[in-house]
């Protein structure tokens, strides 16, 4: 028969009885529904541990205070972690090549008449690299994807240098928008301004920036700001030592872990940590490292992609089960309209393909249906997720192949009987 | 040249340790044109008969020759392929397909014969056909909406659209009254008029004078006699 009598004869069979067509695809939709959702699952994994890979690279160590809560209060668990911990991190750990460290704080920044309220980060040398490479934001068109160094994010002037992060010299590097406010079209480098009272030169001009994730381009301008060095910003706006954010930078990025103990045990002895009664470690401080992120979110998808597979599984057997059933009725039905089509000619293929057809109709029928549910249920899945549940869109060519896959399967065997049906007996049959 | 020619035809069956022997060495010879009646007692034989000729079943033993083709050694396709192109079939059930327009019936045995004809010329030949059998108004129904006649006439009109070597009839008036039984003989008379080659199976000796010759089927033997003898 040709593609087209054969599909107009199965299609004949299998919507003869419409509901019965339609509860046996309901094995395949909650099937194939299921294997879009966890591979959405998947997917939404995958893509917000890209994100976080984007400012975490794979050599560094992010390092922050442990909180714990007490009486519903969230507050600090031990010591605060401070600048001298991160100064001298390098070497109590000998694998931390060196670290980076960050502070904010907001005051007023003032040139001549103009006074601005500003959002301060004190940081260490190597700050514009990190921008650099974190990836969150790049010089006003730029072209997607191509990397861009320091030298990039530099208008005029310079950065400091790591002498000057130690002596807490007084000097700032600003953003694009700050420049604007403060000297309005003047050149500002070698100018000096004050912070908070404090006289500071201008020594270097950021480009003019913008988020790369366009979502995030107007949530905060990132070109109004002002960095000094870490050193000089707790001088200038903390009376008591105040706790600042580390990222430890590895010299073997193929042995975090080794590092990673490394620097608990100099925090530990930094911070007079002493293993309670059964040798437990209390720490005040928390290491991060890509593969920790990676673990934890992957963690969180796995279990309820795992779930998802069992059900996408059962589902289908089941789903299979159901069309091989309906497809031994339906030749037993129709075993007399068989023998009429061995008469008139029907080769053994043409019967098999007839119900193969009609099998695999009723179960790309379920898959069809059972995409458009699996997409539906995406945000269903999102929410039982932490809202990471993103469509793959390879999902769906995946589930359709799936639900062929389970028509010709489970369809194959009634085909194949009502194949080897003697002619005679199948006219004869009433 | 013959149409059908069998040589000692023996079917048996085998039921538990017993042999049913439903033919015990069948001779008959059809030629070109022939309109052959088969008669005989019930359980004699005919549809076994009519069965081995339309290659639906296979002879225990003997030679059958469709037109001078020895078909025993052929396989189940070749068998199939065969009967889609050289025999047409009419049933004492009809047999129709259910949800199938008349036309669609009729262009069945046409869309088994892979790649040789197009959806328009399935439609034009089984037009045709109906039209034969003065039913060309009625193609779009579907057998539920047709009378007995019509049902056997659709039939028929499908056993006619390949041209076949022979049209094979089981009892075809069976399932009818005598006003429409006599219809559809007076329409296998026609065809027969116009050369076609039949072999009919009936009880009926009213029925049966109709034919060329007459055959008698009695225990699994074939005897030839008149049309004359056999009314009497
Ligand atoms: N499939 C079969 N299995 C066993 N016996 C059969 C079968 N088909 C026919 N017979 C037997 O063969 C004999 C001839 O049957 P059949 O050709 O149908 O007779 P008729 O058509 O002349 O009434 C009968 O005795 C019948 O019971
Ligand atoms: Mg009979």
């Amino acid at each position: 028969m040709s593609l087209r009598d054969l599909l107009r004869t199965s299609w004949r069979g299998a919507s003869a009885n419409k509901l019965r067509a339609i509860l046996t695809m309901l094995g395949i939709i909650i099937g194939v529904a299921s294997v879009i959702a966890m591979l959405a699952l998947g997917n939404g994994a995958r893509a917000a541990v890209e994100a976080r890979f984007r400012s975490l690279g794979a050599n560094q160590v992010q390092i922050s205070e442990a909180m714990s809560f007490n009486d519903g209060q969230i507050e600090q668990a031990g010591e605060i972690l401070s600048y001298e911990d991160g100064l001298l991190m390098s070497e109590g750990a000998d694998m931390v090549d060196h670290v980076d460290m960050s502070i904010g704080a907001s005051g007023k920044a003032r040139f001549g008449r103009a006074t601005l309220d500003i959002q301060i980060s004190g940081v260490t040398a190597n700050a514009p690299e990190n921008l650099a490479t974190a990836g969150q934001v790049q010089p006003v068109g730029w072209s997607e994807g191509v990397a861009f160094t320091m030298n990039d994010l530099l208008a005029d002037g310079r950065f400091f240098t790591p002498a000057e992060v130690l002596e807490k010299a007084p000097v700032c590097v600003i953003g694009w928008q700050t420049a604007i406010d403060l000297f309005g079209g003047d050149g500002p480098i070698g100018q000096m301004i004050r912070v908070n009272r404090s006289r500071c030169e201008v020594i270097g001009l950021i480009t003019e920036l913008e988020s790369v994730d366009e979502s995030e381009r107007y949530r905060s301008d990132p070109n109004s700001i002002l960095f000094m060095p870490i050193s000089t910003v707790i001088d200038l706006f903390y009376e008591e030592e105040p706790s600042v954010q580390i990222t430890a930078y590895v010299t073997d990025e193929s042995r975090m872990d080794e590092a990673k103990s490394q620097i608990k045990e100099y925090l530990r002895e930094r911070h007079k940590i002493e293993p309670d009664s059964e040798g437990e470690y209390i720490d005040d401080f928390n290491l991060t490292t890509r593969k920790d992120i990676l673990g934890a979110q992957q963690e969180a998808a796995n279990t309820f992609s795992l779930l998802l597979a069992a059900m996408a599984t059962v589902s289908l057997i089941v789903g299979g089960i159901g069309i091989m059933n309906v497809m031994l009725v339906s030749v037993t039905e129709r075993t007399r309209e068989v023998g009429v089509r061995m008469a008139v000619g029907a080769r053994s293929l043409d019967i098999i393909l007839q119900f193969l057809l009609e099998a695999i109709l009723i179960s790309v029928g379920g898959g069809l249906v059972g995409v458009v549910m699996g997409i539906l249920s995406i945000p269903l899945a999102a929410s039982l997720n932490q809202g990471m549940a993103l469509l793959e869109p390879a999902s769906i060519p995946l589930a359709l192949a799936v639900s062929i896959v389970v028509g010709v399967l489970f369809g194959i065997y009634p085909a194949l009987r009502a194949a080897r049906l003697d002619p005679i007996e199948a006219l004869r049959y009433e | 040249m013959s149409v059908i020619q069998t040589v000692g035809l023996i079917r048996e069956y085998q039921m538990g340790n017993a042999t049913l022997k439903a033919l015990r060495g069948v001779d008959i010879t059809v030629h070109q044109g022939d309109f052959i009646a088969l008669m005989g007692a019930s359980g004699s034989g005919k549809s076994t008969l009519l069965s081995l000729i339309g290659l639906l079943d296979r002879a225990t033993s003997g030679k059958y020759y469709l037109e001078d083709v020895e078909v025993s050694s052929l396989t189940r396709d070749e068998l199939a392929a065969i009967r889609g192109r050289r025999i047409g079939f009419v049933f004492q059930n009809f047999n129709l397909l259910p949800r199938f327009s008349a036309w669609e019936n009729v262009a069945l045995p046409l869309a088994y014969r892979k790649g040789e004809f197009g959806p328009e010329e399935q439609y034009k030949r089984a037009m045709n056909s109906l039209s034969r059998v003065g039913l060309d108004r009625r193609a779009g129904h579907q057998p539920m909406e047709l009378s007995g006649g019509e049902r056997q006439r659709v039939a028929i009109a499908r056993a006619l659209v390949t041209s076949p070597a022979v049209i094979l009839a089981d009892e075809p008036t069976g399932n009818l009254d005598s006003t429409t039984g006599n219809e559809i003989m007076n329409l296998l008379n026609e065809l027969h008029a116009e050369g076609k080659t039949i072999v009919m199976v009936t009880h009926d000796p009213s029925i049966a004078r109709h034919a060329s010759r007459i055959c008698v089927m009695r225990d699994g033997i074939l005897t030839e006699g008149e049309s004359a003898h056999v009314a009497a």
